[in-house]
């Protein structure tokens, strides 16, 4: 009998797959002069996708399972459904400019981006290791491809190889683990896994399993010691790749993690939390030293945004130690920092293209005087930056918190001084963060700055809108943080708590 | 006035100059008319806000807090917009109104280079909306948000308006702009501070859990006051000290105010010394001690001895300076350091001293960073070894100076001494259980830095203001204050001596509202 | 509101004295007035002075006209009636303790209203024609006004805060007008000087009014006196520290040893500020005090009156002898000035109240008529050293004559006013039997007169050595003195044992809270060798100064053999409080504070900032981009595998990167194992 298929469950993903197709299309038949088509048709498929979204969401269906429970749409999914078609929505608008300014071709470009939209998409779904599995690939793969975009140029291949030989080791120790797990529970679905896997806390394979898993997750969302390919990689890939790679794909590894441990693993949080624990504090502590010394400001976001993971990663390593409520407040703490973070990332990213484009320059030095020639662009990079450092009245402060009550709400001495630890990052951040600020505000315009037109030429319209919405959302948030939270809270429910 | 009496009115003196802040920001940036227009309306509104709440104000009644509102904010950690004022903030929010009209009114013809007056009057709205928030916030979020939404105006004030000249850090071979290595300073130190308090926060929002539900109300945590003991309770408190001690400045959290206050300009190290000081010393009475009091009782003498070497120190190092506004922002470490002695008594006389203390530093050493900074407008130069004769060439400032310093050494009859005296008369009989010996000798150790004080204060005055100009200034024109100056400066002087001859103008607010915060804390 | 005369009358039956006394209607309760008047006049000269013909001169007189009136007007209804009226109105609180302004009006304070009226006016006339022409007269006149405010709003305090205020009031205008003509620096020091050994001693009336209120719960001086002399045995202790620690503030305002020294220096002022301030009222402020809290002293802190009885001596013999080495007129003054002081302190320490107000009366008279005299020999000598001056007396004859007066009444010839009060103070002492300090007493005498002697005949006599023609001071300067030569007379003849002692119950009004052992006649021995002492005291100076002069005025001192360096170094005393404690502090102290300031605390901060850098550096050069290597060395297998591909690229870390990631997956199960 065929399986019965919720097709509003499934229409975003149908959508996105459809556009993609059409997208290719386009970029076969039409002429060179009309390939910008190509940008238009993926913007508005992304943004179409968001509609059933907004449907399932106020439909009274509770939660919708499928494919036997490997498949399904529960508030967890919304929100993060919708975070990456909105995530992928600011990328698009990023890129178009982006591509455009270069010679290559177009079509290619916008189908795998959506492609890998699909992926996340469909992650935030999953259930079960193989569905996971596939959509995790399916986040990456087209990454590896657009990472090496600018073929001409030798550091995007290199960034391009070193992330797809990565990708795969990395992906290999995650299927390794997968497959233990399947094998000493028998199980897929991650509720089964919870089930059969509950009384094996303890057993050394289970242990290492898991451990192998989340190296494979570490990879993803980049927290040191799996971080080594994201500097390389950013530096190299084009703007908007990096900042879908810093975002999208980032959240996606986040999402898997917290689907993962939350819903299959929670008897074993005695395991995976104290390695948590490690990567956590490994993160912030070295990535936040290191990115004191960057000079190029991609480099800097790059070890910026592996610092934050180690914030994001925090939560989880309070789960191991905490009560079912607490469980609840760590699942939604880490969602609530992925928002906000990716809205102030892409905003960063946003801010850095328009930057790049107007500075002529990566470096940080080059940027000096912006805020004198290019008030609005230094205001958003002052806005962006400091909400990464968690300075109020800025959304980055909410994350923060909530990331500060969780590790505070464990109750246990471990956890504090992870906090303590968390709490000493956070001023180191605030050092190299301000020092980007204080370049583009309080420095001279540097001899190697371009001549006048560049400086004051204006922004592309699509780049504006994106860094136009990434800051609303970032002063709103910080303002009224229920505007984040009410999303995350919903998510609590796959945490059980 | 219902609306007004039902939090209306304190949510507009707290959001009126953000809404100006962002109506400058959409001013162009050649209109400097309306720019002006727009923040002294703004901030006059506030302050007229602020007086009418004044006189509204029922004082019979000043130890509940009034014209509040509580409202949801955060739901998921409940955490709510949860505001008012009692006896205690009172008299500071006034104050804050107060000092912001004034440094708008004197910026107008004072802008600092790069001139660009839209962004300083911005940056300047949005601090007083921090200063004035942390003032009525009775939520700890609520607080943690306004007491860091002072650091990025302040940080951009030093580094983009501040002193632009080479210093060398002292012990490195390593020279940087003073605005930029003391914009830097003040942040990360302020920052370091504060996110430990928010772990102190946090800690006491998840105990409060224990006890019923979960929060973060200040008042709420008041009445779980007694059950929070031992060991938790000990390292919260530290948190919250390290928070605000940093902010008061607490001997030896000090280093970033000198250099802060020296590299800022003139607007930003008057608000910097008269309000945001403020704020940690005001965390300790709003917060540590009511909510803590076993730890306060605890803490109070190490805080103590810390208040008095403040004391001795910051006298001792102003008589080291040769730099006129470094002498000055030096001796904010000495009067803060009564301040905290007053707290640290946690008797009703320390902490009324405390708050009146407050309030007199803030229009004393307010005026005299005006002044520091209208002397070197026109002398260019704040060495105190080229200055001197002042009182020949510019007999109005220097008679404004020469007086200043008066009520800065504590002088009776001017707002300066009531906080120095009772500070000094809590010291003498601090808190039951407290060691009486200890705070008996921070009590000498305090008179006698009132004596250095006057050792100081005098000196620069002979310096500055006294003796023979020196030959370089001969042929060289000087205007003595102009209209602005003096609109700035004389609302200050009147406080300074209106306070002084009638302490009870603070007195009359803080006295009710104290004594039963201690009451409540360490019983009758 | 009445607490203290209630207070006062009870006392008095305890003691014996049934007296009456009036609450002085309206003219006590208008009080507030005198208070007042003086400050509002030095806003008036502060804003209007320059505009005026006499550059407000004439509103700082007005007001102190009216202070005169007003204080004779009280004076006269308390010697007639006798007044205790006490009014406070509470201006704060804080705490449990009331922060009040009040006025009292009785004996004590409207002897002092009088003094403080009768000689500010005499005075500030006199400064009219003195200051005539000056840098700065609208500034003196305000000064002096604001002085005259505080000094009477130190008397009028019926609480101790207040008090305090008045105090440090007078405090800073001594500052002000001694810093007067701060163009030259040493003027402007001099200011400094008193305002800091002032405020050294401030500390000791500041804590002792904390030990006195807090016990007490008041700053009330009636509730406190009423409290401590009420329950003596409970408050003993209490009593004896507050007492001497109130005697530390005393001495400094008093000029008493070892807090004397800022006074002679003070003389920078211009001479009416050292007549009126620095001679008849602000320095006896501490005397004042003395009086106000004497029943602390006469009951409770006997151990105290001993301590103020022994300074008083010290200082009265100390300072009488560097008076003898001056050349500067004013500097012998000013000597004499502590001495007398000194006189008056030591007659509070041996309790003898009433003699130590009185010489307080007599002295303000004389000593403020010297001063003017020698600011008008100043005045037209244009000098203040007696090496300049000589034979003066007939170009100045009113000078000459009024300052005979007055160096007659300071010597304590009979039957001027001097005589009487220091006789009273010597038989005082007798009385108590204090022989030593008797004994001092009596060589002060003879030094006393001995000093005044040979300034009289150094600046009046022999030829003048100064420059210019000397000239007879203007009306407005001389008709003050000539007023006050006439009290310097008569001024004694209120309080002659035995015949007339009005004195004693005018100023006795509080002195019925305790017994005081009042001479009810001459005690003829003391009399007798203090008057001899006074006499021989004249005769060396006329021998020294008038017979023998031409030796002598070749010298600009006279150098008293063994003393002399002593002397000459003024006991060592300001070079000990200079190079001990005031150098040192300003100097290397102050330089190492702001040394550890910027070397060590901000040397830790800016040290952990540079320490993060290297440290970061450290990781990112060694772990971040080539430790991996070291790693790698121990796990080959991927580089052997993936080095062939990856050799193309420019930078080969991609098996180094692999291999860390291998590593760190390696790293979560040991560290799972460790916090298992």
């Amino acid at each position: 009998m065929a399986p019965d298929i919720d097709y509003l469950a499934l229409a975003p993903e149908f959508t996105l797959a459809i556009t993609a197709v059409v997208v290719l299309m386009l970029d076969l038949f039409l002429p060179r002069s009309q390939k910008y088509w190509t940008a238009i048709v993926a913007v508005l498929g992304v943004s179409f996708a968001a509609l059933p979204l907004i449907a399932l969401a106020v439909s009274d269906v509770g939660e919708r399972s499928m494919l036997g429970g490997s498949f399904v749409v529960d508030d967890f999914a919304l929100v993060l459904k919708g975070l990456f078609v909105v995530a992928g929505y600011l990328v698009l608008l990023m890129s178009v400019s982006y591509i455009e300014s270069d010679r290559y071709y177009q079509g290619e470009f916008y189908f795998l981006m959506l492609m890998s939209i699909l992926g996340s998409v469909v992650l935030a779904s999953s259930r079960d290791l193989i569905t996971l599995f596939i959509a995790i690939e399916l986040v990456s793969q087209p990454m590896y491809l657009l990472a090496g975009w600018r073929k001409g140029d030798l550091r995007s291949n290199e960034a391009s190889l070193k992330y797809y030989l990565l990708g795969v080791l990395a992906s290999a120790l995650l299927l390794y683990g997968m497959s233990f797990i399947y094998g000493l529970t028998g199980e897929l679905t991650f509720a089964g896994i919870a089930v059969a896997g509950a009384g094996m806390a303890g057993d050394p394979a289970f242990i290492m399993a898991l451990l192998f898993m989340i190296a494979g997750f570490g990879f993803k969302v980049s927290a040191v010691p799996f971080h080594f390919w994201a500097p390389d990689t950013y530096e190299g890939s084009p703007t908007p790749v990096t900042a879908y790679l810093s975002v999208s794909s980032k959240a996606a590894g986040f999402v898997a993690l917290l689907v993962v441990l939350y819903s299959a693993f929670p008897e074993a949080a005695g395991v995976w939390g104290p390695a948590i624990w490690i990567l956590a504090a490994l993160s912030m502590t070295l990535a936040n030293l290191i990115a004191l010394r960057q000079t190029n400001i991609v480099r800097l976001l790059a070890y910026s945004s592996v610092a934050q993971a180690g914030f994001m990663l925090v939560p989880f390593a309070a789960a191991a130690t905490t009560d079912a409520v607490g469980l609840g407040d760590a699942f939604a703490a880490t969602v609530t920092y992925i928002v906000i973070y990716a809205f102030m990332n892409l905003g960063a990213f946003a801010v850095v293209i328009a930057g790049a484009r107007k500075t002529g320059s990566g470096e940080i030095e080059g940027w000096g005087g912006l805020g004198s020639y290019a008030p609005g662009i230094g205001l958003l990079a002052a806005a962006f930056f400091f909400s990464l450092a968690g300075i109020p009245p800025l959304a980055g402060w909410l994350a923060k918190l909530v990331m500060f009550g969780a590790a505070m709400g464990a109750g246990s001495s471990w956890m504090v001084a992870l906090a303590a630890i968390a709490a000493v990052n956070a001023v180191i951040a605030l050092f190299y963060y301000a020092r980007v600020v204080k370049t583009i505000w309080m420095d001279p315009v540097p001899a190697t700055a371009p001549d006048e037109e560049v400086r004051t030429g204006s922004v592309a319209g699509s780049l504006g809108l994106a860094m136009g919405l990434s800051v609303a959302v970032v002063v709103a948030a910080g303002f009224f943080p229920s505007l984040v939270t009410f999303f995350s809270e919903a998510t609590r429910g796959l945490a059980g708590g | 006035m219902g609306w007004f009496d039902n939090g209306w009115g304190l949510s507009l003196i707290v959001f009126l100059p953000l809404v100006g802040a962002v109506a400058v920001l959409f001013t162009p940036k050649k209109n400097e008319a309306a720019i002006k227009a727009l923040s002294l309306g703004f901030t006059v509104v506030t302050l007229v806000l602020a007086v009418l709440l004044a006189f509204r104000f029922d004082f019979g009644a000043a130890d509940v807090f009034q014209f509040g509102t509580s409202l949801t904010w955060i739901e998921s950690i409940n955490s709510g917009y949860h505001i008012g004022v009692d006896g205690i903030s009172l008299p500071l929010l006034v104050l804050s109104a107060f000092v912001t009209v004034l440094a708008v009114i004197y910026s107008f013809n004072h802008w600092p280079e790069p001139h660009n007056p839209k962004g300083f009057m911005a940056l300047t709205l949005v601090l007083a909306t921090g200063m004035n928030g942390t003032f009525v916030a009775l939520d700890l979020v609520l607080f943690f948000v306004f007491f860091e939404l002072v650091l990025l105006p302040m940080y951009f004030q030093i580094g983009i308006w501040g002193d632009k000249a080479i210093m060398k850090i002292p012990g490195f071979n390593r020279e940087v702009e003073t605005r930029l290595y003391a914009a830097i300073k003040f942040f990360l130190f302020t920052l370091f501070g504060s996110a430990f308090m928010l772990l102190g926060f946090l800690a006491l929002y998840f105990k409060s859990g224990e006890f019923g539900t979960r929060t973060f109300d200040i008042p709420g945590l008041i009445e779980l006051a007694p059950n929070f003991t031992g060991t938790f309770a000990f390292l919260v408190f530290g948190a919250l000290f390290l928070g605000f001690a940093v902010k008061v400045p607490m001997w030896p959290f000090h280093t970033w105010l000198p250099d802060a206050h020296t590299a800022a300009p003139t607007v930003g190290s008057v608000l910097l010394a008269a309000i945001l000081l403020k704020l940690g010393a005001y965390g300790f009475i709003r917060i540590s001690i009511p909510v803590l009091p076993e730890m306060a009782r605890e803490w109070a003498p190490a805080i103590a001895i810390l208040a008095v070497i403040g004391i001795i120190y910051g006298s001792l190092a102003c008589l080291a300076q040769t730099d006129m506004k470094r002498l000055i922002a030096f001796s904010s470490v000495g009067h803060m350091g009564f301040v905290m002695l007053g707290i640290a008594t946690m008797t009703p006389v320390g902490i009324n001293a405390a708050i009146i203390g407050m309030v007199a530093h803030g229009v004393i050493t307010g005026l005299l960073f005006f002044l520091a900074g209208s002397m070197s407008h026109r002398y260019h130069t704040r060495d105190m070894a080229r200055l001197g004769g002042n009182m020949k060439i510019m007999p109005i400032m220097g008679g404004i100076l020469g007086f200043t310093a008066m009520a800065s050494l504590g002088l009776p009859g001017l707002a300066g001494f009531w906080g120095e005296f009772m500070a000094l008369f809590g010291a003498y009989s601090p808190l039951a259980g407290l060691n009486t010996t200890l705070f008996r000798t921070a009590m000498v150790l305090g008179a006698i830095g009132t004596v250095l004080t006057a050792g100081y204060m005098l000196w620069m005055l002979q310096k500055v203001n006294l003796g023979e100009p020196s030959s370089e200034w001969e042929d060289q024109h000087f205007h003595d204050v102009d209209a602005y100056e003096l609109t700035a400066w004389v609302p200050l002087v009147v406080a300074i001596v209106a306070i002084g001859v009638f302490p009870r103008l603070v007195l009359g607010a803080t006295n009710d509202a104290v004594v039963s915060l201690m009451t409540k804390a360490f019983g009758g | 509101m009445h607490s203290l005369t209630s207070f006062a009358i009870a006392a008095a039956q305890e003691t014996g004295h049934a007296v009456e006394y009036g609450d002085g209607g309206f003219l006590a309760e208008w009080a507030w007035l005198l208070v007042i008047v003086p400050f509002l006049a030095f806003l008036a000269i502060i804003f209007f002075g320059k505009r005026l013909p006499r550059e407000g001169g004439e509103i700082a007189v007005g007001a102190m006209a009216f202070v005169a009136l007003y204080g004779a007007a009280l004076f006269i209804l308390n010697a007639t009636q006798g007044v205790v009226f006490e009014h406070s109105v509470e201006i704060s609180r804080i705490g449990s303790f009331a922060i009040e302004w009040g006025w009292v009006v009785d004996g004590l304070s409207s002897m002092m209203y009088l003094v403080v009226g009768l000689l500010g006016f005499l005075i500030f006339t006199y400064a009219l024609g003195y200051m005539k022409g000056d840098v700065r007269v609208t500034w003196f006149f305000a000064a002096f006004s604001l002085f005259a405010g505080s000094m009477l709003l130190l008397v009028s305090a019926p609480n101790l805060i207040q008090l305090i205020v008045g105090w440090e009031g007078v405090g800073l205008s001594s500052y002000l007008l001694i810093s007067h003509y701060w163009e030259q620096k040493e003027n402007s020091s001099a200011g400094m000087k008193a305002f800091y050994v002032n405020k050294v001693a401030d500390i000791g009336l500041i804590i002792g009014t904390f030990v006195v209120a807090i016990p007490v719960g008041s700053f009330r001086i009636s509730d406190i006196l009423e409290a401590v002399v009420g329950n003596a045995e409970a408050m003993e202790t209490v009593a004896i520290v507050a007492a001497v620690l109130l005697f530390i503030g005393a001495m400094g305002k008093s000029a008493q040893f070892p807090f004397h020294v800022w006074l002679p220096d003070a003389m920078a002022g211009p001479t009416p500020v050292s007549a009126l301030m620095h001679a008849a009222t602000m320095v006896t402020a501490g005397v004042y005090l003395l009086g106000r809290m004497f029943p602390l002293y006469a009951e409770m802190a006997a151990q105290a009156r001993m301590l103020v009885l022994i300074i008083g001596a010290i200082t009265l013999i100390i300072a009488g002898l560097l008076a003898v080495v001056q050349d500067d007129i004013k500097k012998v003054l000013a000597y004499s000035t502590v001495s007398q002081l000194g006189y008056m302190v030591a007659a509070m320490g041996a309790g003898a109240y009433t003699a130590g107000l009185f010489h307080l009366w007599t002295h303000a008279f004389f000593k403020g008529l010297l001063f003017l005299g020698a600011g008008s020999v100043i005045h037209s000598v244009h000098s203040n050293n007696m090496s300049d001056m000589g034979g003066l007396r007939k170009a100045m004859p009113v000078t000459f004559g009024t300052f005979v007066a007055g160096t007659l009444a300071l010597a304590g010839i009979f039957p001027f006013a001097g005589f009487f009060s220091k006789d009273e103070v010597l038989a005082a002492f007798n009385h108590e039997g204090y022989t030593v300090v008797l004994a001092v007493g009596i060589t002060g005498a003879f030094i006393t007169a001995f000093y005044m002697a040979r300034t009289v005949f150094l600046t009046f006599y022999g030829t003048n050595k100064g420059h210019g023609h000397p000239h007879e001071s203007p009306r407005v300067m001389t008709v003050p003195m000539v007023v006050l030569a006439g009290l310097a007379v008569v001024g004694g003849w209120v309080n002659i044992p035995g015949l007339y002692t009005g004195f004693t119950g005018w100023v006795g009004t509080r002195a019925h809270l305790f017994e005081e052992h009042h001479a009810e006649s001459f005690d003829w021995p003391v009399l007798a060798i203090g008057l001899t002492a006074a006499l021989l005291g004249i005769m060396g100076g006329y021998l020294l100064y008038f017979k023998d002069r031409e030796t002598q005025q070749a010298r600009d001192s006279f150098r008293i053999p063994l003393l002399w360096p002593l002397l000459e170094h003024k006991y060592y005393l300001d070079d000990l409080y200079l190079g001990g404690i005031v150098n040192p502090i300003k100097g290397p102290v102050a330089r190492f504070v702001n040394w550890t300031n910027s070397y060590i605390f901000d040397g830790i901060v800016n040290g952990a900032g540079f320490l993060a850098r290297a440290v970061a550096g450290v990781v990112y050069g060694w772990f971040d981009q080539r430790g991996i290597d070291l790693a790698l060395n121990g796990i080959a297998f991927t580089a052997d595998g993936a080095g062939g591909k990856t050799r193309l690229l420019q930078t080969g870390k991609v098996q180094q990167y692999a291999g860390a990631t291998v590593v760190g997956a390696a790293l979560l199960v040991i560290g799972f194992v460790i916090f298992r």
